[in-house]
This record gives C-alpha cells, structure tokens and sequence, in this order.
C-alpha cells in the first residue's frame, strides 16, 4: 500500500518479546477495505492465538471530515464474540501516524509490558513501574518519562490488572467505548497499554485533488443540522433526553472536538472549581472529560445527585471501569451511594449481565441525531441504520458519534475518497458485502 | 526507496530536455532542485566543532544534492591535528563568532591561514563570514586574514522593535546589530563568472553586511527587501545598513581564497542561491559541474546488517525528536556562548539524521564507529529528557542544554560520516566514483 497508508502491519509476541513487520497488501485492501474490515480479518488470521488487533481506517486522520477513528478488535471475554471499540481523541490519528497501519498482539507475557510504538518503532517496555497505578497515573508516567506530553495512551487500570469484567481499555485519562471488558484481556497478557507518537506523513496519490473534494465535503457538512449546536447536552437533548441534559448543564465547562470531527462531542465538566472560569484552574485536574452519555446516564438513574455522578465516573476513569457496567452492578447489589459504590470497584461483577449483543461500541446513540436521515420509526429499521451508519465509520475510519448526525457523509462519500488519495476502487457491492459481514 | 533519488534524477533527464545540460536539474525530498551535480568529487570539510550551531546541516544538505558526498566532519583538534591537508574546501557555517574564534584558537587560525594559504577554499557564511574579517577583539584577532569591516557596526543601537535577543550582541565598546532577519534579495554582479542570474533570495539571520577593501571582490550586494523579510528595527536604518552593502564577497589569500556568505547561501529552501555554492565550488575547486552521471540503479553489495544496532539507533533517534518536537511547543530558549538557541534547533540536528536514516539501514551499511554512535544517540535522548523534566518543573536548563548541543554536534558528524560512507562505497563497488582530487587547483578569479 502506497497511499493512505504506512504500508505495515505490526505483530507483536507478547510471550517471546519479538516483534516483526509485515506488508499490508493493496489486494487485502481491496477485499477489506480497511479499518474494522482488516483488523476482523488479521483477528481471524491468528485466531488460534485470540489476538488483540489495533487498526486504522483508509481516511484515518487525513482531511476527510471526522476522519479520527481506529478501532480496537478483539474477543469480548464477556460476550464471547468479536466486538469493535472505538479509539477516538487523538489517540485515533496518533496510531496511524506512528508508522504501521495495523497491529496484532498475541501471546501473554510473563511480566507486566507496554507497548511503545513510534515512527514505525515498536519496544516492548517494562510496565512493572506502572502495574498497581491508575489510568491517570500510568498516562502521566510514560509522558513524563519519554518526555512528551503529545504521546497518547490507550491503557488499563487497576480493573484490568485485577482481570475484572467491567475493566475497560482507556483513552489517555478517559473511558471509552469499551463496554466489551477489553480491559481484562489487556490485565490477562499483562499488557498494561500501549503508547502511541508518531511524526509520520501520509502519501495521497491525488494530494490537491483530495484537498478539494474534502473542503467541498466539509462545507456540505457544515451546513447540517447539527450547526450550532455542541457537546452532550444537545445530544441529550436531541434524543429526548432533556431532563438529563438540564442535569448537567449547570456543569459544563467547555466542549471539544476529537480531530478533525466538525462537532465538538466532547464535554468537559468542572466538579472542584467554578465551571464559568475562563482561566487556568487551580487544581491539577478540576473535573472530568465525558464522550458518550450513557455512564451518565446509568448514574442519575441510580438517583445520585449530577455532582455525586460525575465525581463517580472520574473515579471510573481512574480505576479503568466501565460505568455504565458499574452503575448496573451496583444497582444490582443495592449500593446506593458514591463512596459504597467506590468503595467497591474490586468487588463488583457482571453475573451475565450483557446488555449489547451487537459488534459496533452503544457510546453512541443508536438513533439518528439532530439530523433527519429518512430512517422512519420503525425500531428494525432503525437498528439497521445504525449498524450500517456504524459499519461505515468503522471501515473508513470516521468518527462513530458524527457518522449518526450528519447524512452527507455517505458511502459514496468515502469511497470516491478513498479513491483520491489511494487510487483503488472500492465497488459499493464489495463495500455492501463487507458490511453485511460485520454486521453479522 | 534507496534508488528514489537516482530515479528521480533520471525521470528529470528524460522529461526536461530544455533545461541547460550545466544545471540539469535533480530532485530530492520532493523538491526540483536546479543545483547542479558534480562529476568528481572535491574533498569536503564541514566545521563541527566548538562554537557552531545547527546551520551547518545545511551545507550538508546542499553539498548531498550536488553529488559531493565526500565529506568530513572537523571539529577544532581536528583542525589542529592537520586534518585540513586532507580537503579542499572547507564550509564553516553559522554560530557564535567568538565561541567559534575562542575554539580554534592561535593553532587553529594557524592551521586555517596554511590552508588557505596553500590552495584551500574557505567558504564562510555568516559566523563563519565574521571569524576571517578584520578585528581588533581577542579572539578574532587571530583570523585577520581579509581586509573586509563589518558594516552593520554601531556605538549607538537602534531601537530594536522585536526579537530583541536576537536583534545584537556587543562587540567591545560597540554592538554587531542586526536590522532584519530572513529573507533577502541580492544582487549578482554580472561579472562575477558565477551565475546567469541577476537576483537571488537568500535568508539572513545574523549575517554580516560588508565593507571589503580593494583585493576583495564583490561577487553579490544587498538589494531589497522582500514580503518575507523581517524589520527588527526602523526602515531607513534597515536601508541605510544594508542595502547595497557586499553580502558576498571573495577574498584571495595566498594560493587559496576565502569566500564569505553574509546570508545563509547554504540554507536548503534557497536553491538558486544553493546553485551559486555549487558554481563557487566548481571554479575554485577545479571540478566541473555537468549532468548527474553516477547510476546508483544497481544495488550496492549488502554487508551484512546488525538488524537490533541499526533499529535500536534509529528507535533512539525516534525517541529524541518526539522529545524534541514537543519542547517546540514549550516558551523556552537558552543562552549559550553569545548565542539564543530554541528548541527548533535541536529538530535541525535529529532531522537531518532521521531523513537520512532509511537509506543507510537499507544500504547494509555499518557505521565502524556504531557501539559510539549509539551512545551517543542514547545521551541524546537521556539529556533531552532531562531538560524537558527540567523546563517542566520550571527549572534552569542552560547547562544541560549547552551539553545537549555540543553532544548533538558530535552525534550529527558522526552519523553523517557513516552515512556517506555508505553512499560512496555504493558507488565505489558500482565504478562510477571518480577520485577525489586533494590537489588544490584554484581558478576563476586566481
């Protein structure tokens, strides 16, 4: 692969600390396309060897719009089946940009490791000195000690570590979309994360053609309904969960945009300091960063105050929990307060509760946002939009969230994308194909 | 691709026929460069030593496109040693004049006034411009060697209305000021013998505006100012400063000749002014530019690779710019010598290695000197994470810094060495390396 693309695929042997590269053939390619579609095929490939698979999209972190995805691929220990989750942020970007296109991680290894990957240079490092940290702490040591602050993590805490089914894979401080227990499997290999810098450049055969159509995408885009609206109080909002909304809005600090993605989906809410405060806080770390709103979500629902929600899920993010599997468990188990659920994140289990049976992360909002996609309102139908609307972002490497509120980034979209910058023509039969396979 | 270049240049040959054959152009690093190729080498030195900063990268740039691959790297024991009876031309680039003054010291203004004296070409560019000129400041009074005064020269400095640290630096009772930074258009004198050209842009960046005496020849003046030039102070004292002040001029001493470089001729964006170089080097040197013949389309024969030192330098060298690159973001600058260095220097230095890296892995090619290079490279990343710790904490981190760079110097020349040794012993197992000729044939203006 030439274009778009580092042209690599890492593997990496936990067991024998080895690690080798193999090229990623432009004929994978045109079968898989990219993306959730090569990482389930190289699952398959080493499928004796229940690997671990990272990878990026075709259109990851080029100037398509919303173009910040890869995409975690793995067994869920708790579901028994092939599950796809989310890496968004920058850690999305960071991973193409860091010299392979895919990575398979197999084997377990003897003592606790991360992986460092870098400018197409993959160490497999000692994590003894992070094993027992948190999520925070553990982002916060490998910056400090490779001595950049831009290097992003995905990384367990010390759920993982404990092998807890509601331990979730991290994105630098912040859940994710982890809902499968990849955390686990990360603890069960004693990986305890993998960091990710990369300075690398991507070729595009057709570089001012690609310019074009993407700046002409962006415009369509920017028109959409969703313009003037930010964060995840209007998403709240726009699927009829105002109430919820009105919750938090009192505490939101600003929202952000992961790269490239035109809407900010990302809030940040002030918890130790005052949310209208357009200064540097005083406070290492005022509050915390939410993604999705579903944890939120199962927290009021267990009738804590907004303040006692929020302040739970940053100690979810810290222990590396899912929590919404949290909030779940504790009802279950009849905790009702923050510090009794808290105080026991190393005891709380799922006992079979496994709400989501589809391959694509529920962070986002299985139905369609601000946007009219001329679904109807029938549940099947609706269900099938969103699979397919998944499907593509997964493939393509665009983000999940704004793949459900903006139509105009269509199939035919991406494809003619990927045809501009690589030159390889993606036939929507083959695409349709592809996506009926990861939809099951 | 190791063959990139060569194809490149040949896919050139064949697409652009009407391009005089003297300057048939070459591309590297995506750029068509008119630069010219050399049909022989000239033997190289580039100063390395105490007192340089990053800019001599550049000449190593340059001189790579051109062909001239026969290089060394000299820091001053080197020059004391007699390393300069092995070359022809030596390049010595920007820095902090009397850092570079106080390092060579009387032996090495010794060995440089022989060198020259015997047929050496010594082309300096801005620090490098000021060591030779005339100066009653100890050290510089040791390289009196030319009659050329310092015009941007001042008891009374201007107002400087930005880049104040940048702006001057004492010079005894007075101040070398500098009235503008970056781009700046020159004007070729038309009989010079060295160019077709009226005009070129060169940047300026501390650079020396010069009064040459009358055994000096002007090769090009100040002209004007471009859209990318930068006032550090008011207009007229920019004009009256500069413009129509020598910017290149060329000195005969002895045998040899001495060409001083007000702007960075060298800087790799300049091309046309790269060319001049080139054009220099061709007449001094006693070598012809023509078209590139050197077929580098053969694989030279592998020596066996030692895949984990190779990874484990170029994994090192990964290591130190992610460093690097993020302290560009940082508000921090340190003083070393006479001279304000940023973090976007220390990029310079990893850069150039780390373009050049893929080429040496996939050449094969050794470095003899690769458990040193390696550690060297390991320093590298140790001390950058120690400054950013330090930078981070709020801390003081001159020292380390001042450290940082002479290590990054030293690393630099010595992966450079490796790396052009493999170029030429690709070449050499393929025939078309002509020798290099370390008989000192000066012409032109001789």
């Amino acid at each position: 692969m030439e274009y778009l693309s580092s042209g690599k695929i890492l593997i990496v042997d936990l067991a024998s600390s080895e690690t080798r590269e193999e090229e990623l053939e432009e004929e994978l390619i045109s079968r898989k396309i990219g993306g959730a579609g090569v990482t389930t095929h190289l699952y398959n490939l080493y499928k004796s060897h229940d690997p671990i698979v990272v990878g990026s999209g075709l259109l990851t972190g080029t100037l398509f719009p919303a173009s910040d995805l890869s995409i975690l691929t793995a067994k869920s220990p708790v579901t028994g089946t092939l599950c796809h989750c989310p890496v968004t942020l920058k850690a999305g970007i960071e991973f193409k940009y860091c010299g392979f296109d895919y990575l398979v991680v197999l084997g377990t290894s003897a003592k606790p490791v991360f992986l460092w990957i870098h400018d197409g240079v993959a160490d497999i490092s000692s994590a003894e000195e992070a094993w027992g940290k948190d999520v925070w702490q553990t982002t916060d040591l490998w910056r400090k000690d490779m001595g950049d602050d831009l290097i992003q993590t995905l990384v367990i805490g010390k759920a993982g570590e404990m092998r807890s089914d509601l331990a979730q894979v991290s994105v630098n401080y912040w859940g994710s979309g982890d809902v499968w227990g990849f955390g686990r499997l990360f603890g069960e290999r004693r990986l305890k994360g993998i960091a990710m810098r990369g300075m690398g450049l991507l070729e595009i055969a057709n570089p001012e053609g690609f310019v074009e159509s993407s700046k002409k995408l962006l415009s369509a885009v920017k028109t959409g309904a969703w313009k003037g609206k930010a964060g995840l109080v209007d998403i709240l909002s726009s699927i009829g969960e105002k109430d919820e909304a009105d919750w938090i809005a009192p505490l939101v600090h600003r929202n952000s945009s992961s790269y490239n993605v035109p809407y900010a989906g990302n809030t940040f809410l002030y918890l130790d300091e005052d949310p209208s405060l357009l200064k540097e806080p005083q406070g290492a770390e005022p509050g915390l960063l939410l993604t999705s709103p579903y944890g939120l979500l199962a927290a009021k629902a267990l009738g804590l105050s907004a303040s006692d929600s929020l302040r739970l899920m940053r100690s979810c993010c810290r222990y590396g929990v899912d929590p919404e599997m949290v909030a779940l468990a504790a009802f279950r188990d009849g905790k009702k307060t923050r510090e009794e659920i808290e105080g026991s994140f190393g005891l709380l289990e799922r006992k079979g509760d496994i709400p989501w049976k589809q391959p694509f992360s529920p962070m986002c909002p299985q139905k369609p946002m601000f946007a009219d996609f001329s679904v109807g309102g029938d549940p099947k139908q609706i269900e099938k939009w969103w699979l397919r609307r998944q499907a593509l972002a997964y493939v393509f490497g665009v983000d999940p969230l704004f793949a459900g509120m903006s139509p105009e980034l269509t199939a035919e979209s991406m494809i003619e994308a990927v045809r501009i910058g690589s030159g390889i023509d993606i036939s929507e039969d083959a695409l349709d194909g592809l996506i009926g396979e990861l939809c099951g | 691709m190791l063959f990139q270049r060569a194809k490149a240049i040949s896919h050139l040959m064949e697409n652009q026929a009407d391009i005089s054959p003297r300057w048939l152009g070459c591309a590297f690093e995506g750029a068509v460069a008119r630069v010219g190729t050399f049909s022989r080498y000239p033997r190289m030195g580039i100063y390395v030593g105490g007192g340089s900063s990053h800019s001599w990268l550049w000449f190593v740039e340059v001189f790579e496109r051109q062909g001239l691959w026969d290089l060394c790297f000299l820091d001053e024991d080197d020059l004391k040693a007699g390393a300069l009876g092995d070359v022809n031309a030596l390049a010595v680039s920007g820095g902090d004049t009397f850092g570079l003054a106080g390092s060579l010291g009387r032996e090495g203004a010794a060995a440089l006034k022989g060198f020259i004296e015997g047929g050496g070409v010594y082309l300096g560019s801005c620090a490098g411009a000021y060591l030779p000129m005339s100066s009653s400041k100890n050290p510089l009074n040791l390289f009196n060697f030319v009659d050329v005064k310092i015009a941007n020269l001042t008891k009374a400095l201007p107002p400087a209305l930005r880049l104040k640290d940048k702006f001057s630096t004492p010079y005894g009772c007075q101040y070398v000021f500098h009235p503008i930074r970056e781009e700046v258009c020159l004007g070729i004198d038309q009989h010079s013998h060295l160019s077709t050209m009226q005009f070129i842009t060169a940047p300026l960046y501390g650079g020396p505006a010069m009064l040459p005496g009358e055994s000096c020849r002007v090769i090009a003046r100040y002209h004007a100012f471009t859209e990318k030039t930068v006032f550090l102070t008011e207009d007229e004292m920019c004009r009256n400063t500069l413009l129509d002040k020598a910017a290149v001029v060329r000195c005969p001493l002895g045998r040899g000749c001495i060409y001083l470089f007000g702007p960075h001729l060298e800087h790799p964006c300049y091309l046309e002014a790269n060319r001049m170089v080139g054009e220099i080097l061709a007449l001094e040197t006693g070598v012809e530019l023509k078209n590139w013949s050197r077929s580098r389309e053969k694989r030279a024969g592998r020596i066996p690779l030692k895949k984990s030192s190779m990874g484990d330098l170029r994994g090192e060298l990964s290591n130190a710019r992610i460093v690097a690159a993020g302290m560009e973001f940082l508000p921090v600058r340190w003083t070393i010598g006479a001279k304000v260095y940023e973090p976007e220097k220390i990029c310079v230095f990893l850069e150039a290695m780390w373009r050049r890296i893929s080429l040496l892995q996939e050449s094969g090619f050794i470095p003899a000197e690769m458990g040193e290079l390696l550690s060297l490279a390991r320093y590298t990343t140790r001390l950058l994470r120690e400054i950013k710790a330090a930078v981070d904490k709020g801390g003081q981190s001159d020292f380390l810094a001042g450290e940082l760079f002479c290590v990054l110097r030293e690393y630099a020349a010595s992966f450079l060495s490796g790396y052009f040794q493999a170029l030429k012993s690709m070449d050499k197992q393929q025939g078309c390396l002509a020798p290099s000729g370390v008989k000192r044939l000066s012409r032109g203006f001789a």
